[in-house]
């Protein structure tokens, strides 16, 4: 599967736009939302082939989105990658409990623009 | 002796039983005598004719009678020497008496036995009246009975006593204890996993009678929790006794609590400064693509400058992150199967800019063919990043870096090696020591001297070591070990449960993580 379609669910509006101007550089279709429930509302109402989750959100956590979509019974978005994009130390538990159901977990002080592209571009040839 | 001995202790019980009895044999033969006294002098005193013989019978049966009957009085007599023999005993007192055999048909004949079996109970129903009666015998006259486990309550000491199955039997009011949903009374103590009471307990049970041990610094409850305590723990340990371990906890929050605060405010600081970092560094690498057509040869270097300053920016606040975790027991490694090569090339970037705007070659050999190890990426990344920088600061421009990985054994073996001012050998053993610099660099070279303890402690929650090799005037050399994923795979399977892609291991004598920060 390619990769073109992203959404970024970030309040940060200086990493929000960072990660938009970097990633639409980069040749990806994105869209940014900046509280928990309209990331919610966008993941549920469209495909997108990544989303890139914040933890500490405003309305809602990340965490809570990630368990209203892929914690139940039915998978909500099996055909996306998740990426967990955080600077939040959340504990051991949380965290097991979210990289469960993510397909990277990632330290945001770590990650400039161009090692999250090079993730998603080995997300897709995997 | 002996008369010393009753003279200094008087009152026992053994004294009764040689007094009485000789006190009887002397009254009886005593009487006896008196009774033959009185005769003989009748004998006398009405002329009496015996001849010598006669005399000789007369006297013969007198001290024949008064021993038969000093026997028989004996014989009367040993029911009393028996219980007191008996009573004897259970007073503590030292003596060379056997106690009474309850199995002895005597007393089974003389109804003696459930006497000496009443005293025997009497004495086991108050297993401390022996010793008690001994010492109240020797000293004071008995003292009133204390409660102790109510006025165990008033000290701020806390007391928690364990039977032989390490089941808690006795806590008092400032035992740091709660009871679960079972009705079990648990101890709330964080111990380091590798140096807790319970590993302790284990080795004891094979190898001693009595231990003591002491543990400072253990918590009962995590950081930023309420009512956190900080306790100094003795502990002492004896086989067999009722309460077989008994641990005395000396509640030191006073002095330890501000010292975990303190690292609280540096974990926080520095994770408040992560916000910021992350931007900085994103707009760099954001713009370092926007502009390298519009900057010019010279222009681009300042910025290059930028970029390397900003990143290891974020090294020095993920050490100074890293090292309050380890100072507070946070810290956590993620363990994943990689190759050196991997971890090497997503830091490599960096390293390169790094070195090349501080005019160092780095000479990089690290073959992608090794066997996997198992390593927390981002970590073993600040690791070979706080090496290289070290060996920049302690070599010289033009200066040659070379970063190696080669197998040894179990283990994949990197080195970092410099041909910089090096050091004296007594400089090496505080190496790894926080806030430790080398002699030459308090003046010539800045840095924290936080970046070697935590690369230091890093490694070793991997379970892998660090050492350092060193000439004068040469350079040096840091090697670091991390163990090949298939040596630990079945170890790390185990504690990682279903979660193969991110296996996760408690590193040696480390809590959980725990979410203190908000970001």
């Amino acid at each position: 599967m390619a990769i073109h379609t992203i959404l970024i669910i970030e309040d940060d509006r200086f990493i929000g736009e960072m990660y938009v101007r970097s990633l639409r550089r980069a040749g990806y279709e994105v869209d940014w939302m900046v509280d928990g429930n309209d990331g919610l509302a966008a993941a549920r109402g469209k495909h997108y082939d990544v989303i890139l989750l914040d933890i500490m959100l405003p309305e809602r956590r990340g965490s809570e989105i990630l368990q209203n979509l892929r914690g139940g019974a039915e998978d909500l978005i099996p055909n996306t990658k998740v990426i967990i994009l955080t600077n939040f130390d959340q504990d051991e538990q949380s965290r097991v409990a979210m990289e469960h159901n993510a397909d990277a977990y990632l330290i945001k002080a770590e990650i400039t623009p161009k090692k999250l592209i090079a993730i998603i571009q080995k997300l897709d040839t995997n | 002796m002996a008369v010393e001995k009753k003279t200094e202790t008087p009152a026992l019980v053994g004294k009764f039983w040689p007094a009485y009895r000789d006190r009887a044999l002397l009254l009886v033969g005593g009487t006896q005598l008196f009774i033959y006294a009185i005769a003989i002098l009748a004998m006398f005193t009405f002329h009496v004719s015996i001849n010598p013989l006669e005399w000789l019978a007369i006297i013969a049966v007198g001290i024949a009678s008064i021993i038969v009957i000093c026997v028989v009085v004996l014989g009367v007599l040993r029911p009393l020497g028996d219980l007191s023999r008996a009573l004897v005993h259970i007073s503590g007192e030292p003596t060379g008496l056997t106690a009474p055999n309850l199995n002895d048909d005597y007393y089974a004949k003389s109804h003696l036995r459930p006497l000496l079996q009443l005293i025997y109970e009497l004495a086991a129903s108050q297993p401390e009246s022996t010793e008690q009666h001994a010492k109240a015998n020797a000293s004071k006259p008995a003292k009133q009975t204390l409660d102790v486990p109510s006025l165990l309550n008033n000290t701020s000491t806390g007391i928690i006593m364990l039977n032989s199955d390490h089941e808690v039997i006795y806590t008092n009011q400032s035992a740091p204890v709660h009871t679960d949903q079972h009705g079990t009374t648990k101890i709330d103590l964080l111990f380091d996993a590798s140096d807790s009471i319970d590993t302790w307990l284990a080795e004891r049970g094979d190898h001693d009678i009595r231990a003591e041990h002491v543990w400072r610094r253990i918590a009962d409850k995590l950081p930023g929790e309420e009512g956190r305590r900080l306790f100094d723990i003795y502990v002492s340990y004896q086989k067999g006794s009722e309460a077989e371990t008994i641990l005395t906890l000396f509640d030191q929050t006073e002095q330890y609590g501000p010292e975990d605060e303190d690292l609280d405010f540096i974990a926080f600081a520095a994770h408040e400064l992560r916000g910021p970092i992350t931007v900085i560094r994103g707009y760099l690498d954001t713009l370092n693509d926007e502009l390298q057509q519009a900057l010019s040869g010279d222009q681009k270097e300042l910025f290059s400058r930028l970029i390397v300053s900003a990143n290891r920016l974020s090294g020095y606040i993920n050490n100074i992150l890293n090292a309050s975790r380890y100072d507070r027991r946070h810290l956590k490694v993620h363990l994943n199967e990689l190759p050196v090569s991997d971890i090497y090339e997503s830091i490599s970037d960096d390293m390169l800019l790094r070195a090349q705007s501080q005019q160092r070659v780095l000479n990089v050999n690290i073959p992608t063919n090794l066997p996997t190890v198992a390593a927390d990426s981002d970590s073993i990344g600040e690791v070979i990043s706080n090496l290289i920088d070290n060996a920049i600061k302690y070599s010289n421009p033009g200066g040659t870096i070379e970063v190696s990985a080669i197998l040894a054994g179990d283990f994949v073996e990197v080195s970092v090696r410099d041909h910089g001012i090096g050091m004296p050998s007594n400089v090496l053993a505080n190496l790894f020591h926080k806030f430790y610099r080398s002699h030459r660099s308090r003046e010539a070279v800045a840095g924290s001297g936080i970046g070697l303890y935590i690369t230091k402690a890093i490694v070793e929650s991997h379970g892998g070591t660090i050492s350092v090799h060193s000439v004068e005037g040469e350079g040096s050399t840091f090697t670091f070990t991390l163990p090949v994923y298939a040596s630990v795979a079945a170890k790390l399977k185990a504690a990682g449960g279903d979660n193969d892609m991110l296996i996760e291991r408690s590193s040696s004598g480390w809590i959980k993580n725990h979410g203190a920060f908000r970001g």
